[in-house]
């Protein structure tokens, strides 16, 4: 066993039934969040009203708000694991880390698709240069660079440290994305949710809303806790637990 | 010894390395003075005023120089084995860091001075504005594109994807400080007042010491063996 692999074997130790556990937890909560979404697919369809001023473009609020909350959910869950996981070099930390990462890549693309889309009708473009979107698109990329990094470094070892200090500095962007309304001169409206006096949304809006960001939360930590028992599992088998193909059992 | 001395002494060596041989100073150099002269004809000077566009062009060449010099910046210490023994050094790792930024810094100072020249002749900028302001908007961010570069140009180093990498890594955190600095730049091209540049300045100040204290901070994560 190489020093790499050692090094890898920190807090690998799960059972096959701790595995199977978590699965059905992931499972679960995944299979929750679709059916949640679906909901709301139904109440944006036939139920909530249209807005006055955008009209039914509106409706795509449901969909990118939810998404966003999921992506700093995310980035912030793979950056405290990351932190977690220089401090303590304990691997379960990195394996969080990597499933939370992943779910901010692929909510994150939601979140980039839908807007444009909703600002094309709204602001008249696809794509405008304000703070909070130039910061959400270079954050993404971050952590595209985050995966590049686990792939392209030879050392397991050094590319989980790599990727960690990365997913760090991918998050440190999130304060400032979420002030840049009020910092800077910018289109996206303020909130209108978590707000000191309470949200201004009339109440079926609202309802959409919470019930779409409930179905992303636990679509995002479904998979999450789904991805973190693969990884898991996978880096047990790598590092030497033998396998039953291997021992002939 | 202290980590001032352990910082000079690191980044006089460095630099007395790159001098002699000489290799990547020269590729730096001939890069931004190229990618000038390439802008100067690439672009339609009978639509295009030069003042308009040339603060856009030097913070775009600056980067870009310096992004390829920050990928070389460990390769003749990790080819011979020599960033081991320093980082056995009784050295801190935040000196080693600081040290390597510094010299990292003094080869983007040199890379934006020649560019922002080279820039003014190929445009025919006949007043491109005060050479102090020109300095105090250019010095801030070459100490950004030094910290990072520094930072990321050692993982792109052990990556086998070398210096395709580095752009990924390197391009989100430092978009700010280009936008800003190519901001104030074209203020001072354009001769407007200090008191429209500052706030720029203050801004990119700000920016530069953020990314070399996580740098410094961060730094031992990514050299631990």
């Amino acid at each position: 066993m190489d020093a790499d692999t050692r090094e890898g074997a920190k807090g690998m130790q799960m059972s096959g039934r701790g595995a199977g556990k978590l699965g059905r937890v992931g499972f679960g909560l995944a299979a929750a969040g679709i059916t949640a979404i679906l909901v709301v697919h139904w109440m944006m369809a036939f139920w909530v009203p249209t807005e006055a001023a955008q009209g039914v473009v509106q409706r795509i609020f449901y969909i990118h708000v939810p998404a966003a909350w999921t992506t700093f959910v995310a980035v912030g869950l793979a950056a405290l694991a990351s932190l977690a996981f220089l401090w303590l070099e304990d691997e379960r930390w990195d394996a969080t880390a990597v499933a939370a990462a992943e779910g901010a890549l692929v909510f994150g693309a939601i979140m980039l698709l839908t807007g444009p889309l909703w600002g094309r009708i709204a602001w008249g473009t696809y794509w405008t240069w304000e703070p909070r979107l130039t910061l959400t698109l270079l954050m993404w990329f971050m952590y595209v660079g985050y995966f590049l990094v686990r792939e392209s470094v030879a050392s397991p070892a050094r590319a989980r440290r790599f990727a960690s200090v990365v997913a760090v500095i991918g998050s440190l962007n999130i304060p400032l994305i979420h002030v840049s309304p009020d910092w800077f001169p910018s289109l996206h409206p303020q909130a209108v949710v978590i707000k000191p006096d309470g949200p201004d949304l009339p109440a079926d809006m609202l309802i959409t809303l919470l019930t779409s960001l409930a179905g992303f939360t636990m679509l995002f930590f479904g998979l999450f806790t789904l991805r973190y028992a693969i990884i898991i599992l996978h880096r047990q088998r790598r590092i030497g637990a033998p396998s039953r193909l291997a021992t002939g059992h | 010894m202290t980590s001032l001395r352990w910082i000079g002494l690191i980044a006089m060596k460095d630099l007395r390395q790159e001098f002699r041989s000489g290799g990547r100073v020269i590729a730096m150099l001939a890069f931004a003075v190229l990618a000038c002269f390439l802008f100067s004809f690439s672009l339609d000077r009978s639509r295009v005023d030069g003042l308009d566009v040339a603060a856009g062009l030097l913070w775009l060449t600056v980067l870009f120089s310096s992004i390829a010099g920050a990928g070389r910046t460990f390769d003749a210490e990790e080819d011979d084995g020599a960033f081991r023994h320093l980082l056995l050094a009784p050295v801190s790792r935040h000196a080693i860091y600081l040290g390597k930024a510094v010299a990292n810094l003094v080869l983007v100072c040199l890379v934006a001075a020649l560019a922002a020249a080279a820039l003014t002749i190929f445009f025919g900028i006949a007043e491109p504005g005060s050479a102090a302001h020109h300095a105090s908007v250019l010095f801030p961010g070459a100490i950004g594109l030094a910290a990072a570069g520094t930072f990321f140009g050692l993982i792109s180093r052990h990556s086998t994807l070398g210096d395709s990498l580095l752009p990924v890594l390197t391009l989100p955190v430092l978009a700010p400080l280009i936008s800003l600095g190519a901001t104030a730049s074209s203020r001072v091209f354009l001769g407007r007042p200090w008191a429209e540049i500052g706030g720029s300045v203050r801004l990119l100040w700000a920016i530069a010491i953020g990314l070399v204290v996580v740098g410094s901070l961060l730094f031992r994560y990514i050299t631990e063996e």
